[in-house]
């Protein structure tokens, strides 16, 4: 669903954010990037949302090679994949049911439809209780299930998630990738940077360490189990 | 692509189109002082070449009563006698096909003695220093327009013998007409320079909502949207701004107006001229509203594409 082939990131200055980077993720994988704050996590899920262009190598998503894409076909790519953010990105000054209506507005969809979409995936976070709220009075576990139910509102193949727990308590935090987890049972790619190690021990899933901007581990979820916390 | 797949995505690009142009309306009733106040710089800006217009549009329409003016005046040389300006005088009735009344020193005297209130004056001349004169009128229905027929029959007139000196008071009408095409070009100038001054109006202030909401331009492109579905509720404000700007400017020329027909009429009673104030009507008011949507949609467009342009990713071929 996924590949890198000797991607490399350099920006304007001569700050290289990535370098010579390959993997592959299966459809229907879950898998966990992590790495120190400054190691690449971020790039290296820019280059998958097409908001920057890698400077070497390939980035291959869902079939289409991404460095050979014109940029005005980067919103098409960005609706194939549904995005969590660390600070949320909602629109304060939209509700609940607009801000995850979102997408669907994009693709011009008719209004039945919207309201199910955004219905059934309020419920699957557990907020439809919420629908009519503004994000500002949410608190910081609502707000990020809301830009999670925004995610998955077009129902995209790919989920990434940049730091999906950076200010939440581990209680949320838990319950917030089970909620991944679960979204991937029903066969999403999930693709998660996090520098949650205990957490990411307990999950038991794939992991790719960046260091550096370097790829410098891949663990496979057997390992995972059979480390020390 | 089938027909049903066309229909489809004619579909949602309409529930698109619909969705820019609500949420552009909201975005203008959130912000009713600023879309005030903006609209309003725009009318006034589009109320001065549009006055202009108005005013030159009625002067052009007023009843000079041309042909009185049409009339050539032809001064004869001292001492030429009866005998040739009668013969002068048939000459023009036959080439020139004109109305022509001699008048004689003699009758010139009077007049000008009845008229001027300087008879007395003219007891101090031994003899009668005026020259015959005659006046010469064309028939009003002659083809061609009254500078063109005039102008050649006065340079005929001055050619023939024995005539002193001819005068135009066409002239006069000329120098109206000068006056009025100067008002026209004025008008042109002043149309293209505060359209300009519109766009750059709603340029800026479509500049500034850009720039208040680029957390939201940045969650929708991040969500999937494209440039257009973000540049359209813009243009849609932009259109907005500039059709309020022209239905204010529409608004202030009637009051204007109403204000100053009155007076105008009373003044122009007093020429004995029978006057009516016009205005623009429903079809030159529509196309201001019109043009003022068209200015507007361009300001907002000249924005928007620069501020898209900067967010925009570089090329496949424009590796960094």
């Amino acid at each position: 669903m996924i590949t890198f082939e000797h991607v490399s990131k350099r920006y304007p200055g001569g700050i290289a954010a990535l370098q010579d980077v390959s993997f592959h993720l299966d459809a229907g994988e879950m898998v966990f990037l992590t790495g120190h704050s400054g190691a690449g996590k971020s790039t290296l899920l820019r280059l998958i949302l097409m908001l920057e262009r890698a400077t070497r190598g390939q980035v291959i998503v869902d079939g289409r090679n991404l460095c050979t894409t014109p940029s005005r076909f980067a919103p098409q790519v960005r609706r194939r994949i549904g995005m969590i953010f660390q600070d949320h990105k909602l629109l304060s000054d939209k509700s609940v049911f607009d801000n995850v209506a979102l997408p669907l507005m994009i693709a011009g969809m008719r209004y039945p439809d919207i309201r199910k979409r955004v219905r059934a995936a309020l419920d699957k976070v557990g907020l439809l209780s919420k629908e009519k709220s503004w994000p500002l009075t949410l608190s910081g576990g609502e707000q990020q299930r809301v830009g999670i139910a925004r995610a998955i509102v077009g129902m995209p193949p790919v989920l990434l998630a940049d730091e999906p727990t950076g200010n939440l308590d581990p209680a949320l935090s838990r319950d917030l990738f089970r909620l991944f987890r679960q979204l991937n049972e029903q066969g999403v790619t999930v693709l998660i940077a996090s520098h949650d190690l205990a957490l990411i021990r307990r999950m038991g899933q794939r992991v790719l360490v960046l260091a550096q901007g370097r790829l410098v581990d891949d663990i496979a979820p057997a390992d995972i189990a059979g480390e020390a916390p | 692509m089938s027909g049903r797949g066309f229909r489809r995505r004619l579909r949602s690009w309409g529930r698109r189109q619909l969705y820019s142009f609500f949420s552009s309306l909201g975005a203008l009733l959130s912000h009713r002082l600023g879309t005030l106040m903006t609209s309003l710089v725009l009318g006034i800006a589009m109320l001065l070449p549009l006055s202009l217009f108005v005013t030159v549009t009625n002067l052009h329409g007023l009843d000079l009563q041309q042909e009185d003016w049409g009339t050539v005046t032809v001064f004869m040389q001292p001492g030429v006698d009866e005998q040739q300006v009668l013969e002068l005088a048939a000459r023009i009735e036959q080439q020139q096909a004109a109305e022509v009344v001699a008048v004689s020193p003699e009758q010139g005297l009077q007049e000008f003695q009845q008229s001027s209130g300087f008879g007395q004056a003219m007891d101090l001349f031994e003899e009668n220093p005026l020259p015959w004169v005659l006046q010469v009128t064309q028939p009003s229905m002659a083809a061609g327009s009254i500078e063109d027929r005039v102008g050649a029959m006065s340079a005929w007139l001055g050619q023939q013998q024995g005539v002193d000196s001819v005068q135009v008071d066409f002239k006069w009408l000329q120098r109206l007409a000068g006056l009025l095409a100067l008002g026209d070009a004025i008008v042109t100038v002043l149309t293209v320079l505060f359209s300009l001054a519109v766009v750059a109006v709603v340029a800026n202030t479509i500049r500034l909502d850009v720039a208040n909401r680029a957390h939201e331009i940045e969650v929708l492109h991040l969500v999937g949207a494209s440039n257009g579905f973000v540049r359209q509720p813009f243009l849609y404000l932009g259109f907005w701004y500039g059709v309020l700007g022209a239905l204010l400017a529409l608004i202030l020329l009637g009051l204007c107006m109403a204000y100053l027909a009155r007076p105008l009429e009373q003044l122009l009673d007093a020429y004995g001229n029978t006057f009516e104030f016009v205005g623009l009507g429903a079809s030159g008011g529509l196309l201001v509203l019109l043009a003022g949507g068209a200015l507007g949609l361009l300001g907002a467009w000249v924005s928007v594409q620069r501020y898209l342009h900067r967010f925009e990713l570089a090329g496949p071929g424009a590796r960094g």
